[in-house]
């Protein structure tokens, strides 16, 4: 019998994308998506210019010391890669791609457009000799239009993609706010999936037919394509939806479904007033009156499906108050345990250690092996049960892999390599 | 079978050919996956019951005036199930639930998103349908997955994306959470779910092996808020402080200067008012170098105020920055805020205009160009747009080539042409109550195909 690992799995299988080797040009943009392969058990070998890439600059920091080893973010975006540098503005780190290039299943960029066209490594050129390459580029605007050469930012992207249209606040709430980003770097994990699949249904297509081929991905339209049904119902009746605090923007005033908890915290109870049925609001109404907070909705004039709606928001108003009695916790488990879908709104500190995420083996020691420490990072969101997903190592440092893929994959020598270090190619 | 005449319209083929799906899937997340995969040239079956309609086949806000209202005349429910097709069966019926094993046995993938154990309940569990077909891919996509003790527990994509903690990283500090205006985790867990139905028909390639993905759409949030991770598991910083989540800054004025997770930390980095003043007149604006804030004056037109001293270094922003933001508003509502990005973006300055669902359909030349919305007749809805796929492959492009089915609208061609069945089993499943409910009326195109 093999052993259990990570994910309950057995260790000896191996990720379900091993044996594809990607090579990986590219910053914030792309690195997510290098990520998924990497994880997946892709040989994702990331290409750094010389002295390493900007991302390396993004905090946070570890023991927030600004180092461009030591950036957390570059850690979480390039776990299980293997990293290299190459400067592709010289004719030797050129050569060298294009040998790369050569043993390559798929190549994932993230340059201004025309940049690779421009110092001969396009799609033309480099499937030259490997027609069964896959090359992606992801880029703000994709390869053609208008505003193919704006610049953007997450930010930029979250706006002009329809994402801050959505988001913000109830006039009541915080007058006059402005529509609102959400954190976190969204826009390029949006692109990231979306290429993805791009990626893959390539590679799918490949063992079909044994052709490779180019696949342009705007970073603007996955955006675009992300708000649900923003788009669905200004089709159907010309109105543009408004902003709510913590819930659907739409046309109407909906009621709320984001209620306080004690001691500061909120609860979401998703579709608070239409949601419920008669034999539902009798389950909570019954749950609130054991704990003396039901008011009136034992009362029977709520009990028919028509008078829910008539006094959703006196019902949301009840439940408020309850909430507004208990712990989050106590309150969305609660209403798991009674059937509705609740959740609490989490911070990381009430995700760390939840026992039903260490359970799924979620959280994945990874050892920094130079810093002589493991630290704790967010493990798979599924468990394929043939082939599992999961980080096979940290990060990359800068260059860490040249001798062993430039030596050991190109043949090209110590003496060379050291050569090509000095004159600034790697 | 007819997936020949839905690919039709598209001249290249598609990546996907071949390969069947049954897709149980309802409401979001779980037809959206569907969709990408159907787009891709999978012949998708969409399986429903009448009795137990899917949530976006009833809202209320996607009915076009005009439009008779019924379960096939949602926008909503269109744009997420284009190019599938559409079953109507009784899956509590011995009948019905055998058909569906029938379909299973001739199907490369399944997928799902009920709660957990529901299909264990009907008897499908991952061992028993690989059974009907040992190599299948099987993708389950219940809210907190299929392991772990909180398995039974369910979500929607409000509540998911609260327990995942991205709801709290949206907002102005010392507001409740903005979150998100969508349900943003229905769009993640849809994409997962097409990206691990893609893998593991990948590793089905290269191995010949299908497998069981237990997928949950609220993990997939954890993941996307990894540096905020790190930084808690590492560095043990605490999510509630002060200043945070930094509204659309990197960071709020006057609390410390920690990484907010937005990328660098700069300034100017903000939403600013635009001319014309309406609900959505709102540019953005980021200078990620001094260089780019020194253009950015130049755009301003190098007005007085911008020469202080304090604003030449990114601290003395970051120090200075309410009223720093307040002067560029000042500027910015003197332009709409299309002639807002035009300046900017001329003299290399990150500029876009927040853009509402109508700017992306009508106002926005990049997705007219790129071709971002396909028109397709719909039977109820008439001609209508369908959102595009972001991702371009030369050779065998994604293409949404069909409307999405009526409720039960392919019966006759799937187990008739799929399954074998001859037209007087069909019209005895239909009386005995396996394809349609006796007690409701049939629609018309369901008539129709009966003989």
């Amino acid at each position: 019998m093999t052993t259990e690992g990570t994910n309950g799995l057995q260790q000896d299988l191996a990720g379900p994308l091993t044996g594809i080797r990607v090579l990986e040009l590219s910053d914030e943009k792309g690195q997510f998506c290098g990520k998924l392969m990497a994880d997946l058990g892709a040989d994702v070998i990331k290409i750094e210019p010389p002295g390493g890439q900007n991302t390396r600059s993004i905090g946070p920091f570890l023991a927030d010391i600004p180092n461009r080893e030591r950036s957390l973010s570059f850690w979480h975006y390039n776990t299980s890669k293997r990293g290299i540098t190459l400067n592709l503005e010289s004719l030797d780190g050129r050569r060298l791609f294009r040998d790369l290039a050569g043993m390559a299943d798929v190549i994932l960029e993230t340059l201004p457009p025309g940049h690779l066209g421009g110092l001969g490594l396009g799609y033309e050129q480099l499937s030259e000799g490997n027609p069964g390459l896959i090359m992606c580029s992801l880029t703000p605007f994709g390869q053609s239009g208008p505003w193919r050469d704006f610049l953007s930012s997450d930010l930029l992207h979250m706006a002009a993609g329809g994402q801050m249209a959505s988001s913000g606040y109830d006039q009541d709430d915080v007058p006059d706010a402005p529509p609102i980003a959400p954190g976190g770097g969204n826009a390029w994990h949006i692109a990231g999936h979306y290429a993805y699949i791009g990626i893959l249904a390539a590679l799918y297509y490949r063992d079909m037919s044994g052709e490779g081929q180019y696949i342009d991905t705007s970073i603007h339209e996955a955006c675009a394509v992300t708000t649900e049904g923003a788009i669905a119902i200004y089709l159907s009746n010309g109105s543009v939806v408004q902003r709510h605090t913590g819930r659907h923007a739409s046309p109407d005033m909906s009621t709320r479904i984001q209620l306080a908890a004690k001691g500061g915290d909120w609860v979401n109870v998703t579709r608070s007033g239409s949601n419920l049925t008669p034999a539902r609001l009798k389950v909570l109404a019954e749950w609130m009156d054991e704990h003396g907070l039901a008011q009136d909705l034992l009362d029977e004039k709520y009990y028919s499906t028509e008078s829910i709606l008539e006094n959703a928001f006196h019902i949301t108003e009840v439940m408020a108050d309850f909430f507004v009695q208990m712990p989050q916790a106590e309150i969305w488990q609660g209403g798991q345990e009674r059937d509705f879908p609740w959740g609490g709104v989490r911070t990381l500190d009430d995700i760390m250690g939840d026992p039903h995420l260490e359970e799924r083996n979620f959280f994945v020691q990874v050892e920094h092996p130079e810093l002589g420490q493991s630290f704790t990072y967010p493990g798979a969101a599924a468990i394929y049960n043939g082939s599992p997903w999961t980080i096979s190592r940290r990060a990359p440092l800068i260059g860490e892999h040249n001798q062993e893929v430039l030596c050991g994959e190109l043949g090209v020598s110590q003496s060379e390599l050291n050569l090509l270090a000095e004159s600034g190619v790697v | 079978m007819n997936s020949k005449s839905v690919n039709a319209k598209s001249a290249k083929p598609r990546p996907l050919e071949g390969i069947r799906v049954v897709d149980f899937t309802w409401v979001r997340a779980g037809p959206w996956a569907a969709r990408w995969l159907g787009t891709l040239g999978a012949d998708v079956i969409k399986v429903e019951w009448p009795e137990n309609l899917d949530i976006l086949r009833q809202n209320r806000f996607t009915i076009p005036p005009g439009v008779e209202p019924g379960p096939n005349s949602t926008g909503q429910f269109a744009d997420t199930n284009a190019t599938k097709r559409g079953v109507s069966i009784n899956t509590r019926t011995e009948k019905g639930l055998n058909l569906v094993k029938q379909l299973i046995s001739v199907s490369d993938v399944v997928i799902e998103n009920f709660s957990s154990r529901i299909m264990q309940r009907w008897g499908l569990s991952y061992e028993e349908m690989r059974k009907l077909r040992p190599d299948l891919v099987y993708v389950s996509m219940a809210g907190f997955g299929q392991t772990g003790r909180h398995h039974a527990y369910s979500t929607m994509g409000p509540s998911a994306q609260a327990l995942s903690g991205l709801t709290f990283l949206s907002g102005l500090p010392g507001e409740p959470p903005a979150g998100w205006g969508w349900s943003y985790l229905d769009d993640t867990g849809g994409m997962y779910g097409a990206m691990c139905a893609l893998t593991a028909l990948r590793h089905r390639n290269a191995t010949g092996k299908g497998q069981h993905v237990d997928l949950s759409q609220m993990i997939t949030g954890i993941t996307l808020s990894g540096p905020a991770f790190l930084d808690r598991t590492v560095n043990k910083r605490q999510s509630k402080r002060e200043g945070y989540p930094p509204g659309n800054r990197t960071v709020w004025p006057g609390a410390p200067v920690i990484n907010n997770y937005r990328g660098p930390t700069v300034a100017p980095h903000n939403a600013y008012r635009a001319k014309g003043g309406g609900y959505n007149d709102w540019c953005v604006i980021a200078c990620f170098s001094g260089e780019e804030w020194v253009r950015l004056a130049g755009v301003m037109g190098n007005p007085a105020w911008a020469k202080d001293p304090k604003f030449d270094t990114l601290n003395g922003r970051i120090e200075h920055q309410e009223e720093m933001d307040s002067a560029i508003e000042v500027w910015t509502q003197t332009l709409q805020k299309y002639e807002l990005m035009e300046v900017c973006q001329k003299a290399g300055v990150r500029a876009m205009p927040v853009q509402s669902s109508e700017d992306r359909v009508e106002n926005d030349p990049q997705l007219r160009d790129r071709g971002m919305y396909t028109q397709m007749e719909h039977p109820m809805l008439g001609t209508w747009k369908f959102q595009n796929a972001p991702f371009k492959l030369d050779k065998s492009p994604a293409v949404i080539s069909g409307p999405p089915p009526m409720i039960g609208q392919h019966n006759r061609e799937v187990f008739e042409n799929l399954l074998g069945l001859t037209i007087i089993e069909i019209s005895e499943a239909y009386e005995d109550g396996t394809f349609w409910p006796p007690k409701m009326p049939k629609y018309p195109y369901i008539e129709e195909a009966l003989p």
